[in-house]
């Protein structure tokens, strides 16, 4: 339907208003909500996505996209069943214990979410054993843990000795990232993997539950 | 936006929109003035051609052997005369240069004899080929707005070499060009050609895209070529630069003031005669101002003085209401090195804040003898710069922000806000070739130091950059000027 493209290019303007009317002129048309979903919202996300890792769109312009597409969601979610939402995979997403920044992190979160990835987002501040109650909860397929510190991003480390204490390590494969964390750090601290930025991160997390 | 201001305008708002360097007030720029007047009235100045002499004798001055004494009411008759303004056109007629108050324009240099080779680093003669080369980088580089040759060529008979610098000019760019040349028999044939490009010289009056570059290199003296210049170019309507090189301790005092009042009593004469021979013939003032370096025995072009000197100058020619030429983005550096880098950025920042109209001579090393594309295209990064700078600081409803600030709360974040992706690509300054990477993604492209990113830029944009061309038509004329100047030179 070519009222996808559309409403794909909506999502890569960032305009709101635009692909709210589109979705509901697809919804009204009689298109499927995943098709809208995975062909308009989502299609026009990874566009993003890629064109904010080549250095052509930034921060700003990725997070009115993400607001366009959430707009979007909202009026397609409740047309589906909660197990038929499509998702590639779920991922636990928090900062580190004793580190506040979260922009870097959320920036994270929204990119999994438009590359079609389960979020939950624990927030700012989660020790070690917040963590690991959160693994047994969700059950999650990636823990993803952010630090902007040197002083707290030690505690990447914390947490996965505690997730190896209790079993959980073959369960989740745990990524890192943030401003001071390093391929080098990640590998010192037994993480599964590293991202330098938002898109690759999504990009890291398809390879690893491949 | 949701405000809460009142319908209240406040009167008489005082607005400083860009950041400038005033380096003489009003007051200090008239004294300066007076005394230049004084100089001519008094000292007077030699001038060696007959028929300038006679300009002169005739419209009051007094006239003694080779002396022209300029009483100060004809030198002020000639201020006032003269344009205060001259827009400069592309090569396609469009208005692009608006020489005027304090808008700055920036562009390389000429008359150095050797350059450094783009592509091998080789230090030799320039050749025609530089010369289209060096058009090509101006074309492809954002902030430089007007070519010169950056070097004559050396592989043409010296007699017409500078009218193959200005064919080569010509037809690899459609930035206006700045053009000296050796002899006034070159710059007719320049006038030729810009005239046929322009479709005829009242075309080419209208809407100029060349500005002729008349020198005096010494104080106070006025050549038989340089007089023969000023008349060519008042004649013909053609907007020319009467450009003084003067040396603080050697050609002119030593002091930055005196240096300024030679300076300007030299312009005088140029823009005086000018206005004799066509009342409100555009002339724009100003050139290059060095100093005598004793412990060395040459005359720098990266040395502070200079860019104070060029800064008064500009003030000086704002304060008479005459456009003004001058200097600065060089250095005496020999390669591509720190020294170029702070040399270049530090007397381009100067010379944009001046508000001079023209800016000449980025890409020129060691003393102005080596000229350096490299050169060009690093300044061209620094004048981005320097434009973001003085671009100022916007002060309106807005920009004040406060209904976003309202918005996202304290310690919040901005980077969702309308207001940041309406602002954030026009208020930030965007880079080339300054490199910002975290060092991981630095050292995966290469670990490139800001001289080899220079290096590869301007590489790139030699065998890349692709100018508009000339029509065939236009092309044929140029190149049948061309032919029949050979021919004569034979």
């Amino acid at each position: 339907m070519a009222g996808f493209e559309e409403l794909s290019k909506g999502v890569i303007g960032g305009n709101q208003a635009k692909v709210k009317e589109l979705t509901q002129r697809l919804i009204d048309e009689g298109a499927e909500p995943l098709e809208i979903i995975n062909q308009g919202l989502i299609a026009g996300m990874s566009i993003v996505g890629a064109r904010f890792k080549n250095g052509e769109m930034f921060v700003p312009e990725v997070l009115m996209s993400a607001k366009a597409m959430g707009s979007g969601l909202e009026i397609v979610k409740p047309m589906i069943a909660d197990a038929d939402m499509p998702s590639i995979g779920k991922v636990l997403l928090g900062t580190v214990k004793g580190d506040l920044h979260d922009i870097g992190k959320n920036l994270v979160g929204m990119m999994l979410e438009s590359g079609g990835f389960t979020v939950i987002n624990l927030g700012i501040d989660i020790a070690p054993e917040q963590f690991v109650a959160a693994i047994k909860e969700h059950n999650p397929d990636i823990l993803a843990m952010s630090a902007l510190l040197t002083t707290t991003m030690l505690h990447m480390k914390d947490t996965i000795e505690l997730l190896k204490e209790e079993g959980l390590n073959d369960k989740v494969q745990v990524i890192v990232g943030g401003a001071p964390i390093s391929q080098d750090f990640a590998d010192e601290v037994g993480a599964a993997g590293f991202a330098p930025d938002a898109a690759s991160a999504v990009e890291l997390c398809k390879r690893l539950l491949n | 936006m949701t405000t809460t201001r009142s319908m209240y305008t406040r009167a008489n708002y005082d607005v400083y929109q860009t950041t400038m360097w005033q380096m003489l007030s009003d007051d200090q720029c008239e004294e300066i003035f007076f005394t230049a007047l004084e100089l001519l009235e008094r000292t007077g100045a030699e001038v060696f051609h007959k028929e300038a002499l006679d300009l002169f004798d005739k419209h009051g001055c007094w006239v003694e052997g080779n002396r022209v004494r300029i009483p100060s009411a004809i030198s002020q008759w000639a201020v006032r005369t003269a344009p205060s303004r001259i827009t400069l056109c592309n090569r396609n007629g469009k208005r692009a240069l608006l020489l005027e108050t304090n808008n700055v324009y920036f562009g390389p240099g000429h008359n150095n004899s050797l350059i450094i080779d783009p592509l091998t680093g080789e230090v030799r003669k320039p050749l025609k080929t530089d010369v289209a080369a060096t058009a090509r980088v101006c074309d492809g580089l954002k902030n430089i707005d007007f070519a010169m040759s950056n070097g004559v060529p050396t592989d043409i008979n010296p007699e017409v070499a500078d009218v193959h610098a200005f064919e080569a000019l010509v037809t690899n760019t459609t930035k206006p060009i700045l053009q000296g040349a050796a002899s006034v028999e070159q710059f007719e044939a320049i006038v030729e050609i810009a005239a046929a490009v322009a479709g005829g010289l009242v075309e080419l009056q209208k809407n100029p895209f060349v500005v002729l570059y008349v020198e005096t290199n010494e104080s106070l003296v006025h050549s038989e070529d340089a007089m023969k210049k000023v008349i060519f170019a008042a004649k013909n309507k053609i907007p020319f630069i009467y450009g003084t090189n003067l040396i603080a301790g050697n050609t002119a005092p030593a002091t930055p003031a005196g240096a300024i009042v030679v300076a300007l009593a030299n312009a005088l004469v140029g823009i005086t005669l000018a206005q004799f021979v066509q009342k409100g013939a555009p002339v724009l003032a100003g050139g290059l101002f060095t100093i005598e370096d004793t412990e060395n025995e040459i005359t720098p072009l990266g040395a502070p003085e200079i860019s104070l000197m060029c800064a008064g100058m500009a003030n000086a020619l704002h304060y008479l209401g005459i456009p003004s030429l001058s200097f600065g983005g060089s250095s005496d550096s020999k390669m591509s090195d720190a020294q170029m880098g702070l040399e270049t950025a530090f007397s381009i920042l100067h010379a944009g804040m001046s508000g001079a109209n023209l800016v000449h001579g980025c890409g020129q090393m060691e003393h102005g003898l080596t000229g350096s594309l490299e050169q060009l295209v690093m300044g061209d990064e620094v004048m981005g710069m320097t434009r973001r700078m003085m671009r100022g600081i916007e002060v309106n409803e807005e920009r004040l922000a406060r209904g976003v600030v309202d918005v996202v709360s304290p310690g919040g974040h901005y980077l969702g806000e309308e207001h940041t992706l309406k602002y954030f690509r026009k208020e930030f300054w965007w880079p080339t070739v300054i490199n910002r990477l975290r060092i991981d993604d630095w050292t995966a492209n290469g670990a490139k130091t800001l001289g080899q990113r220079v290096k590869e830029k301007t590489q790139n944009i030699i065998k890349t950059h692709q100018p508009e061309q000339l029509t065939e038509e236009k092309m044929a004329k140029v190149n049948e000027i061309i032919k029949k100047l050979e021919a004569e030179a034979n």
